[in-house]
């Protein structure tokens, strides 16, 4: 066994340098493909933000731009609206983001430590199968559901809960996960320290599902902030959600391209913006275990 | 402090047909101040009964009393019970300081008593220097220290260790082993201390307290359960190594009963208490034990032969397996003795080192 393993990584390793180039150069000509995929739509928006209108119609396109139009990122908010969608966006978003993670963890909470009493495993994962559902099978239903409402559909609360049903499994299970990582000793051992339940959740294994906490409401934000299908059907004249203005910038007869993707540009500032602010939690949150010590 | 008293307690886990009876007609009375070791095997109901003790598990039926006073049903913050446990359960993300004082926060004390006592206990547990560091930080003997300090800084009605030293090296649990017995004799508090390790439990403890199958076995000192174990398994479990048992036929000689241990030739005699109530249980057969610390090497002709096995040498001694017929069993001898295998051996025994145990109920006759 031993003396076999030994005489074939001898054969494998007889020109180890010249096998381990072609690995490199496999290796970086992949990430440079990948790269190019990914990046290129980026790359094409960016400069399509900048060009003029009449630039972005012409019949072979051009990969740089011939007249830079910075001023195309405020000609977006000629229309005063356009900047109120993005703070319905935000509203939207936030609030749903806030809810879902505030029943989540309450959800999550009681399936981790009473399983049973919580209806169990089988419970559990019925409510994270609902993230799975085609969401448009329930969209004509949704639509006239939310219509008796006293709200209508037409208003931030139609959408805040409505994206529950997305939200709250995902939000439900993932910190179903997290508290179950987070021993349960430690509540114990507050308890006969002498706290109450309700402080000893939240000075002791609050802050150690918190990591965890953050990536969470980072997806559940990301969702809401970027769906189209639910809002494009529910509202539109007192509330708009950024997603829904930028088919906008689609007219009868032409597209105002720049525009158009200087308004998607300015709408992933956000997303972005609060990524990098919080990855650091993302990372240690998504990779689970986060208290193992 | 204060005196414990568990009064047929028991805990059954779940309902029907998948009820699990964990702890069953348990009765134990700890005095004040007393340190009792709670000893058994995994899995036979010594943590489910801690866990009744402070609270943090339901009482199925029975009784708890504090001091006189039943805390059957009071929540664990109402019952002033410290506890330190097995996998330390510090709070990961506070300093060893914080992690100390963090009982005698939510008892209103300010800041300055806080550091103060802190710093008190840290100087017992000689832990000063790691006051500043979080838990992740320490090695496994520091947490377990920092623990116990945790559970030391109050002043509860009694302090429940639960295998505190299962994760601890050979060196350091001496270690512990010696400070906690010193903190015992300078605080004097009432000390249930949960082991599955003998050892520990005998050094320990004043009185240990044998469970197994959801049942107190005995309750005594270390002389008892050594010398007069209510039944097989207390013989069984408390020793090492492990008592030797025979399957043995009662044949009445001259005066007094001896036992057969069919296909050999080993005949024990019992002594005179032994032997009487042998005689008035009216058994033909019964279960003989004997020690291999009392089963000692003869230079003449001893009170039986057998033929050695294997030869361990284990250092301060040296333990025989030794045969005779189907009959296999242990004994020690002085490590000078080199008996090889195959050698026949000559063996003596004091007549009162005989247990008789019913083959029945497996309890010790007399």
């Amino acid at each position: 066994m031993t003396m076999g393993e030994t005489s074939s990584r001898h054969a494998s390793t007889a020109r180890p340098k010249d096998a381990w180039r072609y690995v490199r150069i496999l290796f970086i000509a992949f990430l440079v493909l990948w790269l190019a995929f990914t990046l290129f739509p980026l790359y094409f928006m960016t400069i399509t933000a900048f060009k003029t209108a009449a630039e972005t119609n012409l019949t072979t396109p051009t990969f740089w731009p011939q007249d830079w139009q910075p001023a195309n990122f405020l000609g977006v908010f000629a229309e005063r609206t356009n900047f109120n969608a993005l703070i319905d966006s935000f509203i939207i978003a936030t609030c749903n983001t806030a809810l879902a993670l505030f029943l989540g963890s309450l959800a999550g909470y009681a399936f981790a430590r009473f399983p049973r009493q919580a209806g169990g495993e089988n419970l559990a994962f019925w409510i994270l199968s609902n993230r799975m559902f085609p969401p448009v099978a329930i969209l004509v239903p949704m639509f006239f559901l939310f219509d008796i409402t006293p709200w209508g559909t037409d208003s931030h609360i139609s959408l805040i809960l409505l994206y529950l049903v997305f939200n709250l499994p995902l939000a439900t299970w993932l910190m179903m996960v997290f508290f179950r990582d987070a021993p349960v000793e430690l509540e114990e051992a507050a308890y006969l320290d002498g706290w109450t339940p309700l402080r000893a959740f939240v000075k002791v294994t609050l802050p150690l599902v918190l990591p965890g906490m953050i990536s969470v409401a980072m997806l559940c934000w990301i969702f809401a902030w970027n769906e189209y299908l639910f809002a494009n059907l529910f509202v539109g004249t007192a509330v708009r959600t950024y997603t829904i203005v930028i088919p906008t910038f689609t007219h009868g007869s032409q597209t105002l391209w720049n525009l158009q993707m200087a308004f998607s540009l300015i709408a992933m500032i956000p997303p972005v913006v609060l990524f990098i602010l919080l990855r650091r939690y993302m990372v240690r949150g998504l990779s689970l275990g986060v208290v193992k010590g | 402090m204060a005196r414990v008293e568990l009064k047929s307690l028991n805990k059954i886990y779940g309902s029907g047909s998948h009820s699990v009876h964990a702890v069953q007609d348990l009765d134990l009375d700890i005095a004040d101040g007393e340190f009792v070791a709670l000893l058994g095997p995994s899995g036979c109901g010594k943590t489910s009964t801690l866990r009744m003790i402070v609270g943090l598990e339901s009482v199925s039926s029975g009784e708890i009393l504090f001091d006189g006073v039943s805390v059957t049903h009071r929540e664990p913050q109402g019952r002033n019970v410290a506890m330190a446990f097995e996998t330390y359960a510090l709070y990961p993300n506070f300093t060893v300081e914080e992690n100390l004082a963090f009982p005698l926060e939510v008892r209103g004390l300010d800041a300055a008593t806080r550091r103060r006592k802190s710093r008190e206990i840290a100087e017992i547990l000689q832990i000063t220097d790691i006051l500043g560091a979080t838990p992740p930080e320490l090695s496994g003997g520091q947490q377990q220290r920092v623990s116990l300090g945790r559970a030391l800084i109050r002043d509860p009605s009694v302090f429940i260790l639960d295998e505190v030293m299962s994760h601890l090296d050979a060196h350091l649990k001496f270690q512990m082993m010696f400070d906690l017995k010193r903190l015992h004799r300078e605080l004097g508090r009432t000390i249930v201390y949960v082991t599955h390790d003998q050892v520990e439990a005998l050094a320990l403890a004043d009185r240990v307290a044998v469970m197994s199958d959801a049942r107190m076995q005995q309750v005594g000192d270390r002389n008892t359960l050594y010398n007069r174990p209510t039944n097989v398994f207390v013989a069984d479990f408390i020793g090492e190594p492990p008592t030797n048992f025979f399957k043995a036929e009662v044949r009445i000689g001259k005066d007094r009963p001896v036992l057969v241990v069919p296909d050999s030739d080993i005949r024990l005699t019992p002594g005179p208490a032994m032997a009487q109530a042998v005689m008035e249980s009216g058994r033909s057969a019964v279960i003989a034990g004997i020690r291999p610390q009392s089963l000692h090497l003869s230079q003449s002709q001893g009170a039986l032969q057998a033929r050695v096995a294997i030869n361990e040498y284990l250092g301060e001694r040296s333990m025989l397996t030794v045969t005779n017929g189907s009959a296999r069993f242990q004994c020690l001898a002085p490590p000078e003795v080199r008996a090889g295998v195959g050698e026949t051996v000559q063996l003596d025994y004091s007549p009162d080192s005989i247990m008789v145990f019913d083959p029945e109920s497996e309890a010790l006759m007399g």
